[in-house]
């Protein structure tokens, strides 16, 4: 049975809040609409390249421009949108 | 050089001073792990988590010195293994996903040189900035090194320090060298046990020290390394040290050993208390904090304490006490492993 794109986000901000090691932030706690980088979540630039070793390794999608990932690495809904368009 | 001021995170409540009071942590296994500090006050979240034990407990125990002190010339640290936790998974990532992506957060923190960087980064602090990771002469290479420099006059005041932290890979790989028990004791009858081995501990230690100071908790005479000595080398670096200072054999008045309650590293200590010195206060330091290669700036910043007077927690570290013998001058004598011996002499 496929993953419903609600299911997906969940698991999504469950690897972030992993991968990040973000203190006392439930995967939850993650709006799909929060920016990633605002002051919300505090992420820089080391963490984008966390995110994007993260969609690589979890989902086999990889992200090689870097000016792309300005387009994806914007919210949890930009990179579910990226996931389930390239996920093979 | 002379101690300004100095903090220290270790298995005991150093950190917050309760030690300084007299209060012990009592430890009944064979790893010591430190009392960690909250460190949400001093750390930015952004930081703290990123960072690794090691790298947390140096900046733990630096940043409050370098906000307290300022113009800092330089920051030299001493870690033989660094974040080795760090380290291990950066490597298995490595392997695991056949040399791929790797995430640059454990790389960044696996160098033993992470702390230094870390804090200087965090001070703006652009002057020298070395790391020392020779195994158990670690430590004693950055005080060489802050004396050198004072020496030649290219620096007054310097941010130094011991890091070392338990991980399981540096703990399952010297438990198989034999370095700790096989059968725990507790603590406090850690340095009269007759078996083989020792206790793993871990810690941080840092001082402010400078070339001139009128108000100062000790000051750092000299140290010495050696490296594989045989006991008559032992003597002559006592011989040497003494001489270069111009101290008498018998001002002397206490040693601070080294002894981790391994019976077959016992030998080096005893000779040095028995033969060398036997009518000196005989202190000890390992059954507070364990066994690690950079326990010896534990070492230095109990003795600073106790030079300073502060003198509450004596009863738990006095192995052998003299009368009339007040102290003055304390020697500390430290061998890793019967391999990196030193001895550092420290001054009222």
């Amino acid at each position: 049975m496929s993953q419903t794109r609600e299911e997906l986000s969940l698991e999504l901000k469950k690897h972030i809040v992993e991968y990040l090691n973000l203190l006392d932030i439930k995967p939850e706690e993650i709006n799909d609409d929060t920016p990633l980088f605002g002051p919300d979540l505090g992420l820089d630039s080391i963490d984008s390249v966390e995110l994007i070793v993260l969609l690589d390794r979890e989902y086999g999608v990889k992200i090689n421009n870097p000016t792309e990932g300005r387009t994806i690495l914007v919210d949890v809904n930009t990179i579910v949108d990226y996931i389930l368009a390239n996920k093979k | 050089m002379y101690i300004t001021d100095l903090r220290s995170i270790s298995p005991q409540k150093t950190y917050t001073n309760e030690f300084l009071k007299g209060e012990l942590v009592h430890h009944d296994g064979i790893i010591f792990n430190v009392t960690e500090p909250d460190y949400m006050e001093l750390i930015p979240r952004g930081l703290l988590r990123r960072m690794g034990k090691a790298v947390r407990m140096g900046v733990g125990t630096g940043l409050p010195l370098i906000q307290n002190n300022k113009n800092i010339d330089g920051i030299l640290m001493g870690t033989a293994n660094g974040g080795l936790e760090n380290c291990i998974d950066f490597l298995n990532q490595i392997v695991e996903y056949d040399e791929g992506m790797l995430t640059p957060t454990n790389f960044v923190q696996s160098t033993p040189n992470a702390i230094a960087g870390q804090l200087a980064l965090m001070d703006q602090n652009r002057g020298y900035n070395t790391t020392y990771t020779n195994g158990g002469h670690a430590f004693e290479n950055t005080l060489l090194d802050a004396l050198l420099l004072f020496e030649e006059g290219n620096a007054k005041k310097l941010l130094i320090g011991g890091i070392e932290e338990i991980s399981n890979y540096n703990y399952n790989i010297d438990f198989l060298a034999d370095h700790y028990k096989e059968v725990a004791v507790g603590n406090f009858d850690l340095i009269d046990s007759l078996t083989k081995g020792s206790v793993c501990g871990e810690g941080s230690n840092m001082f402010i020290v400078e070339s001139e100071a009128s108000q100062y908790y000790a000051k750092i005479e000299d140290v010495e390394q050696l490296t594989f000595p045989k006991e008559e080398d032992i003597e002559l670096c006592v011989k040497s040290i003494l001489e270069r200072n111009n101290i008498q054999h018998n001002e002397i008045d206490t040693l601070m050993l080294g002894m981790n309650g391994d019976i077959d590293h016992n030998v080096w200590y005893e000779h040095v208390s028995e033969q060398l010195f036997p009518d000196t206060n005989v202190l000890t330091f390992k059954h507070l904090v364990g066994e690690y290669r950079t326990c010896t700036s534990f070492a230095v910043w109990l003795s600073a304490h106790i030079l300073n007077g502060e003198r509450s927690f004596m009863s738990s570290i006095e192995k052998r006490k003299i009368e009339n013998k007040p102290i003055q001058h304390i020697l500390i004598y430290n061998h890793f492993d019967e391999v990196n011996h030193s001895f550092i002499l420290l001054k009222k």
